[in-house]
């Protein structure tokens, strides 16, 4: 297929959506979380306020590593969106929808973030982005062993693994690889950083970590990133697992559920020393993902 | 044309003149090393993609060269490789101790490596290899330590005589040393043992488990600008051998063979090499996580990334070969990159220890960024050249459906973000130390040239990569595998397809959209470093606020105490043999004289009595 400079409209477009559904449910979950508190809760719109905010107020910034990291950040992120599909037709690069496109470019937009948090000269930054590289090495091993026996299954394009799921006779991911869907979601809830494995963030321990040192358009700016690198996983554990979408209301609706339940889980939840996270990961994650990849690819026992 | 045999004795006669040059003024005799390389790889530049380089032998009577497209594609890069470093050499050889031989044994070597890749039978090529070994072991003890020369020549040197023994065999069986005739001729258990023997040379020379020890002791104790000679360049040989066992003697039985088809139908000795590249990813990567001197870090990330290519060439299938040939060329790049990136600090402050710097960015801008496209690359991140070969080599193994290789392969990938960010966090980034701040100052442009042509190769590498997967196409053809299936802009996968160049565009657009959000925002205020958030306590020395000592500390602390086994196991081994030669000297040497000419007696009878029968 030939790219135009419509196929970047139509992926800048997707980024800007993933942005306002992620941030409009993150203000949703905000609302439920406060319900399950017995708060009130703020507004649903609280989340736009907060960034718009951020990002109209004058800040400090420690050097040109400290903005250029942030440009990085936030430009890798919206590059890694632009390449995600909506649903099973609507895309904006055709096949180009590599699935290790969503894991390796996401990494540069991490990369830009971590090298500028480095670059602020705050010890607390560097813990911080010392414990997600940790957690990130934890979490990323099962899920891509799962991965691979999706892709072994239904190729590396994420549309065509959205269609092979809707082929009749065919079932979602998440019921065909039962042990899959399981070390997916616990894989997507640290990627989300969500507890028990929030350990990068801890606010409470590590002063927010990366994000200690940010203020005004800066951190508007890693806000605005947070929202689509979220968007980013969700989606794809909705195209990987869920089956992906036809149309795009099934998709807002699977996409709501998954980060709600991961929400939900995350409030109940205390937080993993970062040493436990890999422990964790290393063991019934990986043992689960070893054992499903061998039942599906030399056993070929897919439900 | 270029004539391999003048430019070989045109290398051996600049080495005598870059000596005398070296020895009147050491900067002139380092230019002469740069025109003298440059002149070598314009020669094969410029005649060898067309296949047209001669090999006719006129002066050297015993030699004899061909041209294939696997020993040209290893010879450019690593030619390329040592034109880059030469330009390093005025700035570092005048404080060497025998600044004369240092050029000297650098030309000499490059002179080796030529030899190496061209030679058409094998004794020329392992005289050749020696050669390369001879020479660059006198070159790495005019760094740090005399004691790391001796660890490279150890492992070196056992590699080479398994090579030497595996040559010796195939020559047995084909009365020739010829390179194709001897490899076509072996079959059943010779084959295993010639395969078993170069297997040992490869993994030596690659610093692959369990022939790793060397790697970080000649790696991070080489002159400065001699680590990205070895870690980009020479380890690749290695690499060169792996194809003659791997690829080219072809395997007897598969591995299991049930009637189910799902499961990866390898043959045992390349399921084996599989492995042990497995095993090397993973220990390079840990052992990488924890090192604090940079270049050692480096030099583990060698190890791992030599598991990368041992790994492809197992595999057997053309795409995981294209990626490993494609890996070759990205990792010289890359480390050639970084490497030079920390020689270059090096050279302003004097120390590799991560935990002694801090904050060079500021002084050293350009540097940091050659050194951050460099790791980019190096842990396969679009949109630069590792990416590309990774991707491959992911291709490979999911189509295989080998689990725990994959398991290693994604560790690897996964955790070369965790070691290459240290460098770039504790080295370049955070607080700026304050016995820097005066002295530092960037790189001179002499020095700053060849790592921005890298920087830029690494880029290209990762963007358009078709010109280079035509070449390596080439090879897979002269190997009797498939060609990988590419056009123009589009790599094709078995599931799936890549277009190297719409990443890159699109990370570019992405970034333009970030950079205009970012600049019709309020300007910000700049402040220094020291006003960070430190909890309400009044912090005044930068180094308090520097986070670099034991970075990984939470997740070293889950593997520390089994990293010395290895270690260990060859101390042990070296004492072992220590005490068999006092043992030989024991019988042989004692104070009895007559007790050794009774051994000399009873070995020569044993001689004469073994030729009779």
């Amino acid at each position: 297929m030939s790219i135009t400079i419509l196929n970047f409209l139509i992926g800048l477009g997707i980024a800007f959506f993933g942005f306002v559904l992620q941030t409009s449910i993150a203000g949703l979950n905000r609302k439920i979380v406060g319900r399950l508190q017995k708060r009130v809760g703020p507004r649903w719109y609280q989340e736009f306020l907060d960034i718009f905010k951020l990002l109209s107020k004058r800040a400090t910034s420690h050097g040109w590593i400290f903005d250029f990291g942030v440009i990085m950040a936030l430009g890798g992120i919206i590059a890694t969106a632009m390449f995600m599909p909506l649903t099973s037709t609507f895309n904006a690069f055709g096949t180009y929808d590599n699935f290790f496109i969503f894991v390796y470019l996401l990494a540069v937009g991490m990369l830009g973030m971590a090298m500028s948090a480095s670059g602020s000269g705050n010890p607390w930054a560097s813990i911080g982005v010392m414990r997600a590289l940790t957690t990130m090495l934890a979490y990323e091993v099962p899920f891509m062993i799962i991965i691979l026996t999706i892709i072994k299954i239904a190729g590396s394009s994420l549309t065509g693994i959205q269609l092979y799921q809707q082929a009749a006779g065919n079932n979602w991911f998440l019921i065909a690889l039962p042990l899959g869907g399981i070390v997916g979601f616990i894989s997507l809830m640290g990627m989300l950083g969500k507890k028990p494995f929030e350990t990068y963030i801890a606010p409470a321990e590590i002063a927010s970590g990366p994000m200690v040192e940010y203020g005004g358009k800066q951190l508007g700016m890693l806000f605005i990133m947070h929202e689509i690198t979220v968007f980013i996983e969700v989606s794809l554990f909705v195209h990987l697992f869920l089956g992906g979408a036809t149309n795009i209301f099934i998709f807002i609706l699977k996409y709501f559920l998954v980060y709600t339940l991961a929400n939900l889980i995350s409030n109940v939840n205390g937080r993993f020393k970062i040493d436990q996270v890999v422990t964790f990961f290393y063991k019934w994650p990986l043992i689960l993902a070893i054992v499903q990849a061998f039942i599906a690819i030399y056993l070929g026992w897919v439900i | 044309m270029a004539n391999i045999e003048l430019l070989l004795l045109f290398l051996l006669a600049s080495g005598i003149v870059s000596y005398f040059l070296t020895k009147w003024k050491s900067f002139v005799g380092s230019v002469f090393t740069i025109f003298s390389t440059m002149f070598v790889f314009a020669s094969l530049a410029m005649y060898g993609f067309s296949g047209q380089l001669d090999t006719t032998v006129n002066v050297i009577p015993v030699l004899s060269f061909a041209q294939t497209n696997i020993g040209f594609y290893f010879a450019i890069i690593i030619v390329f490789v040592y034109l880059m470093v030469s330009f390093f050499h005025p700035y570092f050889v005048g404080e060497y101790k025998y600044k004369n031989s240092y050029n000297v044994m650098f030309l000499l070597s490059l002179a080796g490596v030529i030899g190496t890749f061209f030679a058409d039978n094998f004794i020329q090529l392992f005289f050749a290899f020696e050669f390369i070994v001879w020479t660059s072991m006198l070159l790495i003890p005019m760094g740090k330590s005399k004691k790391a020369a001796v660890s490279y020549y150890g492992f070196s040197a056992a590699g080479s005589f398994a090579m030497l023994f595996g040559i010796l065999v195939m020559r047995s069986v084909s009365g020739s040393f010829d390179i194709d005739l001897g490899l076509a001729s072996l079959a059943g258990g010779q084959a295993t043992l010639v395969f078993v023997m170069f297997l040992v040379a490869a993994f030596s020379k690659l610093g692959a488990f369990p022939f790793h020890i060397w790697l970080p002791e000649a790696h991070g104790n080489a002159p400065h600008p001699f680590s990205p000679v070895l870690s980009g360049a020479l380890v690749k040989l290695g690499a060169f051998v792996a194809v003659f066992a791997i690829l080219r003697i072809m395997p007897s039985t598969p591995l299991i063979d049930f009637a189910n088809s799902n499961l990866p139908h390898i043959p045992l000795g390349q399921y084996a090499v599989v492995i042990l590249g497995s095993l090397s990813i993973v220990f390079g990567t840990l052992m990488a996580i924890k090192e604090d001197d940079a270049k050692k870090l480096l030099a583990y990330s060698s190890m791992s990334h030599g598991g990368y290519i041992l790994v492809a060439f197992g595999i057997m299938t053309s795409q995981a070969v294209a990626g490993g040939f494609y890996h070759i060329l990205a990792h010289a790049l890359a480390s050639a990159g970084a490497f030079m990136a920390i020689a270059a600090v090096a050279k302003q402050t004097g120390t590799t220890k991560m935990s002694e710097l801090g904050g060079m960015i500021h002084k050293m801008p350009i540097t940091y960024i050659v050194y951050l496209v460099a790791i980019i690359s190096m842990a396969g991140i679009p949109p630069m050249g590792g990416f590309i070969s990774k991707w491959l080599i992911f291709q490979a193994v999911i189509d295989k459906g080998m689990i725990f290789v994959a398991i290693a392969v994604f560790f690897g990938s996964i955790g070369s973000f965790l070691y290459v960010f240290r460098p770039l966090a504790a080295l370049f980034l955070g607080q700026e130390l304050r016995e820097y701040k005066v002295k530092v100052k960037e790189a001179p442009f002499l020095m700053l040239l060849p790592m921005l042509i890298i920087t830029a190769l690494n880029v290209y590498t990762g963007v358009i990569p078709s010109a280079i997967l035509n070449f390596t196409n080439g090879m897979l053809v002269d190997l009797g595998l498939a060609p990988v299936s590419i056009t123009m802009w589009d790599i094709v996968g078995t599931t799936g397809t890549l277009n190297p160049a719409l990443i890159a565009l699109v990370f570019g657009f992405g970034v333009v959209i970030a950079f205009i959000i970012f600049i019709v925002l309020k300007k910000s205020k700049k402040v220094t470093l020291m006003e960070t958030y430190t909890a309400g306590n009044f912090v005044h020395d930068e180094q308090l606020l520097h986070y670099t000592k034991d970075f990984y500390a939470p997740l070293e602390r889950l593997y520390i105490k089994y990293t010395t086994i290895m270690k260990e196991f060859y101390e042990t081994l070296a004492v072992k043999v220590k005490e068999i030669g006092r043992f030989g000297k024991y019988l042989f040497m004692n104070k009895f004289i007559g007790t050794t000419i009774l051994w000399i007696i009873a070995i020569l009878l044993f001689l004469l009595v073994g030729e009779v029968l």
